[in-house]
């Protein structure tokens, strides 16, 4: 395995972030901030309490989650597909780097642009609400969890996107209609019906509900978010090192 | 020892496009290899199959000895590629981009030899500048460099002085003989047939897939290069004395030659014409040109 190589693919990536932190870690940081600001405070929530937790506490894990997900997803995309477009692609194409290699240096490199910006999200959220993480081991497991994956569900993105429009199909039309419907804002058990049962088909509700078990505490179990996690974590992986092994869309 | 580079009946097709026909060539350790032809006649993508780029149909392809088909990955630590179209990550320094560079061929960090290749592509100025910045010549030679900047053992110019000035191409000229010297194998394909003249040890014209020609540059100019000779006269000339031969001009007062292999040599037609007392006035030699000869190559005129 050429370490070196997946090294320097890693430092470059983040690196690459870092060089335009406005765009890449501070603008999601204000989105996911002025969300817990409008949804707890404007609207009322400060009062409310969800499943006998402060609204303002209850939101935490979903908004943590959401600003992992997003930037995992699109720093793994953009990047990759900004290399295809600038032509930069040949230099990973000649140079020794497997699957294994070109997956570790992207997916490392995306997983901490997410996880920073949960972990910045999250001590925002500390102003707010307090700190409340009440199974670390499980709460940090799912959290990287949701890095990796997104990472890779991103880089598929990458590697297929031919257009920049083809780049944002996913953010857009899949990736926020789920994550808003993911019960980042309430409880999709206090849904009337058919919604609650539609609701439970959406993969991101049980990602969200385990990350809120772990966090919070809360009763709901977090085996079927996990077993979720874990199943997309096979397949994308899978799917990717496929797509990077036979060079689909990479090389003619 | 094996050859650097081994391509045995290799085929490439895109749709009912035929890019590379069943190519078959051998590159040795330590020579300058020019790969000739006319646009689309499939060097980019004989290039491309040896560097991962292009996915090849059929066929075989060994770098270094080893099957392609069986490590696609171990050879390419000492393989370069200069690729025909000018990228850049414009994140990055051109200092930053050759450490990255360094680093996919699995190297550390090793500034030294960065300060060395600025140095050579007169680039030492522009080590700390964002690649974004440079002109189209300097983004050139940044390419030069990322390609060069792991010490390849077998290095792939493709069309490497495209749309750069004279100074570069003499650089790049001399830095590509200093790479023979140290025992780098260099294969180049370029439109500028006196570069591959100026360079090339063996020559191999392609055209629509199909490899025309393969032959050491000095036996094949020898073997179809013609040398022109023109002679002005100061009057008009009747007639060629004993053994001078060419073709007189409608107004007598030009004579031109072309020397070949079975001809007689350009130095005794002007001996002849010397020694006849004839009123020379002017002498001007055209030497025999690789671009010639592919011309004819392609026209079908001479082969193998």
């Amino acid at each position: 395995m050429n370490v070196i190589g997946a090294q320097a693919l890693f430092v470059k990536e983040v690196r690459r972030f870092l060089r335009v932190p406005g765009q890449t870690v501070l603008q999601p940081l204000i989105g996911t901030s002025l969300y817990f600001v409008v949804f707890a405070y404007t609207l009322g929530g400060r009062q409310s309490e969800i499943e006998g937790v402060p609204y303002v506490q209850y939101i935490v894990p979903g908004l943590v989650f959401l600003g992992i997900a997003n930037n995992a997803f699109l720093n793994a995309s953009s990047s990759f597909f900004i290399t295809k477009i600038q032509g930069t692609l040949v230099d990973l194409l000649v140079a020794p780097l497997g699957p294994l290699e070109l997956l570790l240096g992207f997916i490392s490199g995306a997983m901490t642009r997410g996880l920073l910006v949960g972990l910045l999200t999250w001590l925002v959220a500390l102003l707010f609400s307090g700190g409340h993480v009440v199974h670390l081991g499980g709460t940090v497991l799912f959290l990287l969890l949701c890095a990796y994956v997104f990472s890779m569900l991103g880089l598929i993105a990458g590697i297929w996107a031919e257009k920049f429009e083809q780049i944002n199909f996913f953010p857009t039309f899949l990736m926020m209609p789920l994550t808003f419907l993911g019960g980042v804002f309430y409880s999709v058990q206090h849904l009337p019906e058919p919604f609650r049962t539609i609701s439970l088909f959406n993969p991101v509700v049980h990602m969200v509900e385990g990350l809120r078990a772990g966090m919070l505490g809360l009763p709901q179990t977090s085996a079927l978010g996990l077993g979720l996690l874990l199943s997309l974590a096979v397949g994308s992986t899978v799917a990717a090192w496929q797509m990077l092994r036979v060079g689909y869309k990479l090389k003619s | 020892m094996a050859p650097v580079l081994e391509v045995d009946g290799l085929v490439k097709q895109y749709g009912t496009t035929r890019a590379l026909d069943g190519v078959s060539l051998r590159i040795e350790a330590g020579e300058i290899f020019a790969l000739l032809g006319p646009n689309g006649a499939g060097k980019t993508t004989l290039i491309g199959a040896a560097c991962g780029l292009v996915r090849k149909t059929s066929g075989k392809v060994h770098l270094f000895g080893v099957d392609l088909d069986v490590d696609p990955i171990t050879p390419r630590y000492r393989v370069g590629l200069v690729p025909q179209e000018i990228n850049f990550d414009p994140f990055f320094t051109v200092r930053e981009s050759l450490r990255i560079q360094q680093g996919y061929f699995g190297q550390a960090r090793d500034d030294e030899r960065i300060d060395e290749l600025l140095a050579a592509l007169s680039l030492t100025p522009k080590a700390e500048a964002q690649t974004r910045a440079l002109s189209g010549g300097m983004k050139r030679r940044l390419l030069i460099a990322k390609a060069l900047v792991h010490r390849p053992k077998l290095v792939f110019l493709d069309e490497p002085t495209a749309g750069v000035d004279v100074e570069l191409r003499r650089d790049l000229w001399s830095y590509v003989r200093k790479l023979k010297a140290e025992g780098t194998t260099v294969v180049l394909t370029t439109h500028y047939l006196e570069e591959a003249q100026e360079l090339a040890d063996r020559v191999g014209v392609i055209d629509r897939g199909r490899l025309l020609l393969l032959e050491e540059k000095t036996a094949l100019i020898q073997r179809l290069g013609q040398k022109q000779l023109v002679v002005r006269f100061g009057a008009k000339v009747a007639s060629l004395p004993q053994g001078a031969a060419g073709t007189l001009s409608e107004d007598q007062l030009e004579l031109h030659f072309l020397e070949h292999a079975g001809t007689q040599t350009s130095a005794q037609v002007l001996s002849a014409l010397f020694a006849a007392g004839l009123p020379v006035a002017d002498v001007a030699m055209q030497p025999a040109r690789l671009e010639d000869i592919m011309l004819r190559v392609l026209k079908g005129e001479v082969g193998p």
